[in-house]
């Protein structure tokens, strides 16, 4: 019983950490791009929907959509200014580039923000609701419910723009060879622009989610854009769906993991769980295979 | 040859002028001397990653696993078990060495992109692991390290400030491990790290022993930071799981770029100068008066302005193949 209500628990954070592997995941696939500030783009949504909720008063959904627009708008500005004039370049300068970025952002938005915690004001109603299931008690936050269910329409919206929109699939086929997309009319700058504008607006929308539920600071970046990264990898890299089913794994084992290991090794397990795929399996769940060409 | 000589030269000088009494105290101060040390220390660490991520090109952001490794051995060695320092000393270079086999072991399979998270999943999981366990002191750390002697000599009964010894310490492992690299680098195991670098599949074909080179490479970068690690705790007499962490690598990982991967000397001016410029940036804003310290925003700033300018480093050199 006290696994299903630590399945229940993860089951909120899983989905969360499924959109951030998402905008990782979409970036890599396309771009080839460790996108080292996604982190960041999660936590300027986070404090975006937190200034438009405390100070202008609006309603979580309204929220919800500013982050999701100024997270879109952050990843799109880094393209252009930092990662645009490099895609050809040495990989490593590409890479420490973006480094770079993210170390400015963190503690600019440090600088301007103050290093401390704040919490979201309670924006929503939700209630703890305790079920008796086999003789047993389970309790369930309708947050949690409500953030899950939030994050599956999310989803299901994303997976209806990368199958069914002639966008969306140009998405798809440059996930597995951007040149050839590129030879078949597809204008490449652009088609990176919109993966940008996806994968940061799922990082906004990831931040305000996270918000709700815990508490945020300018240094929330980090631990949480490199989880996202390895859900990416678990899920399989350039794998969204992977990158979904993924998520909510690591979202439970966590929660597993702190009630039956140690709490301290929380944050460690996404860690382990990335190396052991890459170690035993470098395509993930459901990632198609990179082969390397002569 | 002349470099290094000049270079020893200056560092000497500032060490030991104040010792000859004819300089005002304030200008070669116990806390230049202390810049001084840490510059060496991330100049030797900057080195033996430029080995890893420089010679055989394997990126590598879990560098600091091995500093704080080298750190923790000689710490609890010292500490929990009374052990001399310069047996410590030695087995934290063998220790972080041997760690090095299994944290390179990922590169076998690994390439690129996926091969930087997993080396910096392992430091990740290092800190979490000092954090954790109750013998290395938890989030705190250990303090009250003991100070190395020579020959019935404490190190801080040397010198002015005590902090000479450990000065010439540093020079030393950084000058042998500058002339090392430059043996390595004229040597068959030099051109098996550049045929590995420029092309794998090309260099395996050709016979180059792939997965020997590339943990040999791991295995020497490790030792260097290891024994790095286990002399700079004990000039600080204090250990942290920050020295393992993620930001230390990144750091490190910096200072190659910075100063050009591929460069010997390239890799004592990223170190030289990214230790000095945040210590000068904090003097300014003092001067200035600002209320917080500009130095990481900055940083981030001057990476992106600099990786957009020159790629390939201040010293570094455009390899044929650009990847």
């Amino acid at each position: 019983m006290l696994l299903l209500q630590q399945i229940i628990n993860g089951l909120a954070l899983g989905g969360i950490y499924s959109l951030i592997a998402i905008g990782w995941t979409v970036v890599f696939g396309i771009v080839g791009l460790i996108n080292w500030t996604h982190g960041e783009v999660f936590m300027i949504g986070a404090f975006v929907g937190y200034f438009l909720i405390t100070s202008f008063k609006v309603s979580f959904f309204v929220a919800l959509f500013g982050a999701m627009i100024a997270g879109g708008l952050t990843a799109y500005l880094l393209n252009h200014f930092a990662y645009r004039s490099l895609r050809t370049g040495p990989k490593l300068a590409l890479f420490i580039t973006a480094l770079g970025a993210s170390t400015f952002l963190r503690n600019l938005a440090a600088l301007l923000w103050e290093p401390h915690s704040r919490a979201y004001p309670p924006t929503l109603d939700f209630s703890v609701q305790t079920f008796t299931f086999g003789g047993s008690a389970l309790t369930v936050n309708t947050l949690q419910i409500f953030i899950f269910a939030v994050t599956l329409f999310i989803m299901a919206f994303l997976q209806w723009f990368i199958t069914r929109t002639m966008m969306g699939k140009a998405m798809l086929a440059a996930s597995q060879d951007l040149e050839v997309v590129s030879l078949m009319g597809v204008e490449v700058d652009g088609l990176i622009n919109i993966t940008f504008w996806v994968s940061g607006i799922l990082g906004g929308a990831a931040g305000v989610l996270v918000g709700v539920l815990y508490a945020i600071n300018p240094y929330m970046g980090a631990l949480a854009g490199l989880k996202g990264w390895a859900v990416a990898v678990l899920g399989g890299v350039g794998s969204i769906s992977g990158a979904m089913v993924a998520g909510l794994l690591l979202g439970v084992a966590e929660n597993i993991s702190s009630s039956y290991i140690s709490s301290g090794y929380r944050d460690a397990i996404a860690f382990v769980i990335m190396i052991i795929t890459l170690i035993v399996k470098p395509t993930g769940l459901m990632g198609f295979k990179f082969e390397e060409k002569v | 040859m002349r470099k290094a000589v000049i270079f020893s030269l200056v560092v000497l000088a500032v060490t030991f002028i104040d010792s000859l009494d004819l300089t005002a105290d304030y200008i070669f101060s116990s806390y230049m001397k202390h810049i001084l040390f840490v510059s060496l220390a991330y100049s030797v660490l900057t080195l033996s990653l430029n080995i890893v991520s420089g010679f055989i090109g394997q990126v590598s952001l879990g560098h600091a696993a091995f500093f704080g490794l080298g750190g923790y051995v000689s710490a609890l060695l010292t500490q929990v078990y009374h052990a001399p320092f310069w047996p410590s000393f030695l087995l934290a270079g063998i220790i972080a060495a041997l760690v090095g086999i299994p944290l390179g072991a990922p590169a076998l399979r690994i390439r690129g992109p996926f091969l930087v998270v997993v080396t910096y999943g392992f430091g990740e999981v290092f800190k979490y692991i000092a954090i954790n366990l109750d013998i290395t002191g938890g989030p705190a750390g250990l303090p009250g390290l003991i100070t190395p002697s020579i020959a019935g000599l404490s190190f801080s009964s040397i010198g002015v400030s005590g902090k000479e010894v450990f000065i010439v310490i540093m020079l030393i492992m950084a000058l042998f491990l500058a002339f090392y690299m430059r043996q390595i680098g004229e040597s068959r195991v030099g051109h098996a790290f550049a045929a590995i670098r420029e092309d794998e599949i090309a260099a395996a074909a050709m016979g180059v022993n792939v997965a020997y080179h590339k943990l040999l490479a791991f295995v020497i970068g490790a030792f260097f930071a290891g024994l790095t690690g286990s002399l700079f705790v004990h000039y600080l007499s204090f250990i942290s799981p920050d020295m393992l962490g993620s930001n230390e690598s990144i750091m490190i990982l910096t200072m190659v770029v910075v100063g050009g991967t591929l460069s010997i000397t390239g890799s004592f001016v990223g170190a030289f100068l990214l230790t000095i410029l945040p210590e000068g940036l904090r003097y300014l804003k003092d001067i200035v008066g600002l209320s917080y310290d500009p130095w990481l925003v900055l940083f981030g700033l001057l990476l992106v302005i600099m990786m957009r300018v020159k790629p390939q480093g201040i010293l570094g050199v455009d390899t044929i193949f650009r990847r």
